[in-house]
C-alpha cells in the first residue's frame, strides 16, 4: 500500500511534467483531425498511386504545424490566404493536421494530402524545413509553399530548394523594429519583450524590437530606454507568463511586446489588471484586448495568396526563397487600429520608407545564441535579459 | 512593501485553483476512488464557465456573472465526473485508465464544441471581475492590500471551500462515513453505510470542485480559453499527496507551491530577487524537489486512504 502511494506520486509528477511539455505544443497531438488519423497509415503504402488520383479530391492542401487553423497567428494566416484564392477561383481545398510534431508525422501527412489530390501543399512553420526537403524529391510533380523556413536535411549540412518549392521568409526584425520605434516615439521608455520559444522568428522579432527602440531613443535624445527581455519557452497562456508580465508592470514597465501566440493573452490579462499596454504580434490583435496599442504584423495571408496565385498563373517562383519585408509591403503595423498618442501616420511612413530603402541595417541573430545582450550593440538602450 | 503585496496577490492566482482542485481530489480519494481525471474535469469546467461568460458578456453585472459561471462550471464538472464514477464504481474498471480517458476526451470535446458553436477554438472573454479594492476591508492597513485588493470573488469562495471541507470531513457524519469508505469499505458496509452512494458523493464533489478550479485558473491569467489548463490538474494531485490527504496540510502545500511558482515567474520584476542572480530554474525546481524529499520521508507512514484505487467488492473480506 505504501509503495503504491509512492509509485502513484511519482507517476503523477512525471505525467505533470509531460503534460507541461504537451500543453506548450498547443495541444497539437490531441487536436489531430480524425480523418487524418485513420488514413495516415494508409498513406505510406499507397503513395505510388498518388499522381493518378489527383484529378479529383482537394487540389489545395494545407498541413498545419503544432498550432491549428484558428491559432490567430501562423496557421490561420496561411489558411485564410489559401482559402481566399480557392474560393475566388472555385478550387477545392482542405487542411490536414499531423498527429505529432515530428518530421515523420509531417511527411506522412503531406503524403496523405497528396493522395487526397493535392497539387499544391502549403506548409506553415519552420518545423517543415526537413519534411519539405524530403518531400520535394519524393513528390516531384507536386508544388510546395513553405512558410518561415528553407528546406534542409536533418543535420543542416545540405540546403537545397528544388523548382517545385517556394520558401517564404519574413523579415520579422522589421515589424519588431517598427513596433519598438513606435513605442519609444510614443513616449514609452520602459519596455518589455516576452517571447515564446526562442525560435528564429521570435528572436528576430525581439532583436528588431530592441533596435527600433534604440534608434528612436537616439533620435529623441533619450538616454535610458530599458527593455526587460525573456523567452517563456512555450506558446501557451499560463499563470507563469501572466505573473512574469505582471511583475514587470509592477516594477515600472509600461508596455510589453507579447511575442508568442497565447503568451500574448497572458500579457494582456496582466496589462488589464495593471492598466498598462501591450504590443501584439503576427496579426492585428487589437480586437483581443483594449490594452493592445499596436501589433507587429506579417502579411501571412497575402504571402500565401500570392504564392497560390503564382502557381495557377504558371509563374510559380520555385527554387529560390521569397522574402517578405518592408520592400514588398509584406510586414507592417496596423496604423488604423493602433492607439498611439504621439506617433503619427507621418512618422510611420517616414520610418517605413527608410526600412524600405534599406537605410537601416538590422543585426541578424548569430547561430546557437539567444542572448540578445551578446549580439546587439545598443547605445541608449539597456536590455535586462531574464534567463 | 508593495512588492510583498504584489507577490501575495500573484500567489493567490496560483494557490486558489490548486487548493480547490486538490481538496476536490481529497474528497474522491478519501472515499476510495482515485480521480486522476481532474485535468480533464478542470478543462470541461473552465470551458462551460468561460463559454457562458463569452455569451453573456456585458449583459449583466460582472460579479453576478462570475458567480453564475462558477455554478455552471461546478455542475459541468460534477456531470462530467459521473462518467468516472460510473466506470470505477459500478463497472469496477481500473480507475487510472478511466481517469486518463476523461483527460483525453475533455480538450478534444472543448475544441470541437467551440469550433461548432463559434468557428474558432479559442473562447474569448472580457475580464470584468477583478475587485480593485473591497469596500471597507480594502482599507485595513497591511491586511487590506494583502487580501482585499486586486482580488477575485473566487479567492474568497476558495477560502470558504477550504473551511467548509475541513468541517465536513472531520465534524460531520457524512465526513466520517466518507473516510471510512476509503479506509475499509467492507467494514463501513457492515455498519450499514451505502458504500456506493458515499463513493459517488466523493467523486461528484471532486468533479464540482475540479470544474470550479478550472474556471478559477483561467479567469485571472488569460483573455481567452484555449482548451488547456497547463497541467494544473496533475499538479493538484501532487499537492494532494504533499498535503497527505488532509485539508489543512493541502492548504499549506498549495500555499507553498503557489508562493514558489509566483516567485519563480515574478522574480525578474522584483529588484531584490533579481539582484541575487539566482537563475529562475532554481525557483522552478524547488517545489518539486521538496515534494520528492517530503515523500521520501513520509512514504513510510503515508496517510493515503487504505482502500484507495481498489474497486469495492461486497463479497471480499
Amino acid at each position: 500500500m505504501k509503495k503504491r502511494a509512492l509509485a502513484l506520486a511519482m507517476a503523477v509528477m512525471m505525467t505533470a511534467a509531460l503534460s507541461g511539455c504537451g500543453s506548450s505544443n498547443q495541444g497539437g497531438a490531441t487536436t489531430a483531425a480524425p480523418e487524418t488519423t485513420t488514413a495516415a497509415e494508409k498513406a505510406a503504402e499507397t503513395t505510388a498511386a498518388a499522381s493518378e488520383k489527383s484529378d479529383n479530391g482537394y487540389e489545395l492542401a494545407l498541413v498545419t504545424d503544432l498550432g491549428t487553423i484558428d491559432d490567430k497567428s501562423f496557421n490561420q494566416g496561411a489558411w485564410e490566404g489559401m482559402k481566399k484564392y480557392a474560393e475566388e477561383n472555385k478550387i477545392s481545398y482542405k487542411y490536414y493536421q499531423p498527429q505529432e510534431g515530428t518530421t515523420d508525422s509531417y511527411l506522412e501527412t503531406i503524403g496523405l494530402a497528396i493522395e487526397g489530390g493535392a497539387k499544391l501543399v502549403v506548409c506553415p512553420g519552420f518545423l517543415f524545413e526537413e519534411p519539405v526537403f524530403l518531400a520535394q524529391d519524393q513528390y516531384k510533380d507536386v508544388h510546395f509553399i513553405l512558410l518561415d523556413g528553407e528546406p534542409h536535411n536533418g543535420d543542416y549540412s545540405e540546403f537545397r530548394t528544388e523548382a517545385n518549392v517556394m520558401p517564404i521568409l519574413f523579415q520579422e526584425d522589421e515589424p519588431g523594429f517598427l513596433a519598438g520605434y513606435a513605442a519609444v516615439k510614443d513616449g514609452y521608455t520602459k519596455l518589455g519583450f516576452l517571447g515564446g520559444m526562442a525560435v528564429p522568428a521570435v528572436i528576430r522579432y525581439g532583436y528588431g524590437f530592441a533596435e527600433g527602440a534604440d534608434v528612436a531613443a537616439k533620435e529623441m535624445g533619450i538616454d535610458s530606454v530599458e527593455i526587460m527581455y525573456n523567452y517563456t519557452g512555450a506558446f501557451a497562456a499560463t499563470p507563469e507568463a501572466q505573473s512574469m508580465a505582471a511583475s514587470w508592470y509592477q516594477n515600472g514597465t509600461e508596455v510589453i511586446f507579447g511575442c508568442g501566440g497565447a503568451v500574448g493573452n497572458s500579457v494582456m490579462a496582466a496589462a488589464e489588471e495593471k492598466g498598462t499596454k501591450v504590443i501584439g504580434v503576427d496579426v492585428d490583435q487589437s480586437f483581443e484586448s483594449n490594452t493592445v496599442i499596436t501589433s507587429a504584423m506579417k502579411e501571412l495571408s497575402v504571402s500565401v495568396y500570392d504564392g497560390v496565385k503564382a502557381f495557377y498563373d504558371n509563374s510559380f517562383p520555385g527554387g529560390k526563397t521569397s522574402i517578405f519585408s518592408a520592400k514588398n509591403n509584406g510586414i507592417g503595423l496596423p496604423m488604423e487600429t493602433s492607439k498611439f498618442t504621439k506617433f503619427t501616420q507621418q512618422d510611420y511612413d517616414g520610418i517605413f520608407a527608410q526600412l524600405k530603402d534599406g537605410k537601416i541595417e538590422l543585426v541578424q541573430p548569430s547561430q546557437d545564441n539567444n542572448n540578445p545582450t551578446v549580439d546587439l550593440k545598443l547605445e541608449k538602450t539597456k536590455i535586462n535579459f531574464v534567463e | 512593501m508593495s512588492v510583498v503585496y504584489f507577490i501575495f496577490q500573484q500567489t493567490m492566482y496560483f494557490m486558489i485553483p490548486l487548493m480547490i482542485v486538490a481538496l476536490g481530489a481529497m474528497f474522491s480519494e478519501r472515499s476510495g476512488i482515485i480521480n486522476i481525471a481532474l485535468e480533464g474535469i478542470m478543462t470541461m469546467g473552465a470551458f462551460t464557465g468561460i463559454l457562458f461568460i463569452h455569451f453573456t458578456g456585458g449583459s449583466m453585472n460582472g460579479q453576478f456573472q462570475l458567480i453564475v459561471a462558477v455554478l455552471i462550471s461546478m455542475v459541468t464538472g460534477m456531470v462530467f465526473s459521473l462518467f468516472h464514477a460510473y466506470a470505477s464504481i459500478n463497472m469496477k474498471s481500473n480507475q487510472v485508465i478511466s481517469g486518463t480517458a476523461l483527460n483525453m476526451f475533455a480538450p478534444a470535446f472543448a475544441i470541437f464544441v467551440a469550433r461548432v458553436i463559434q468557428g474558432v477554438q479559442q473562447v474569448q472573454f472580457n475580464n470584468t471581475f477583478r475587485i480593485t479594492s473591497v469596500p471597507f476591508l480594502g482599507k485595513i492597513p497591511f491586511f487590506g492590500p494583502l487580501l482585499f485588493q486586486n482580488a477575485y470573488i473566487t479567492t474568497y469562495i476558495g477560502i470558504a471551500i477550504f473551511l467548509l471541507s475541513t468541517i465536513v470531513l472531520y465534524k460531520t457524519r457524512f465526513g466520517l462515513r466518507l473516510r471510512s469508505c476509503g479506509e475499509h469499505p467492507q467494514a463501513a458496509d457492515s455498519a450499514g453505510i451505502n458504500v456506493y452512494r458515499m463513493q459517488y458523493a466523493g467523486v461528484m464533489i471532486s468533479g464540482a470542485l475540479g470544474g470550479l478550479g478550472g474556471l478559477v485558473f483561467v479567469v485571472p491569467t488569460s483573455t481567452n480559453f484555449n482548451a488547456d489548463v497547463a497541467g494544473y490538474g496533475f499538479l493538484a494531485l501532487a499537492v494532494l499527496i504533499f498535503g497527505q490527504w488532509k485539508p489543512v496540510n493541502i492548504m499549506l502545500a498549495s500555499l507553498f507551491f503557489g508562493l514558489m511558482k509566483a516567485i519563480a515567474s515574478a522574480y525578474s520584476g522584483i529588484p531584490f530577487l533579481s539582484s541575487l542572480g539566482i537563475p529562475s530554474y532554481f525557483y522552478k525546481m524547488v517545489p518539486y524537489i521538496i515534494t520528492l524529499i517530503v515523500l521520501i520521508f513520509t512514504s513510510r507512514n503515508s496517510q493515503a486512504p487504505k482502500a484507495e484505487g481498489i474497486p469495492y467488492d461486497k463479497g471480499q473480506r
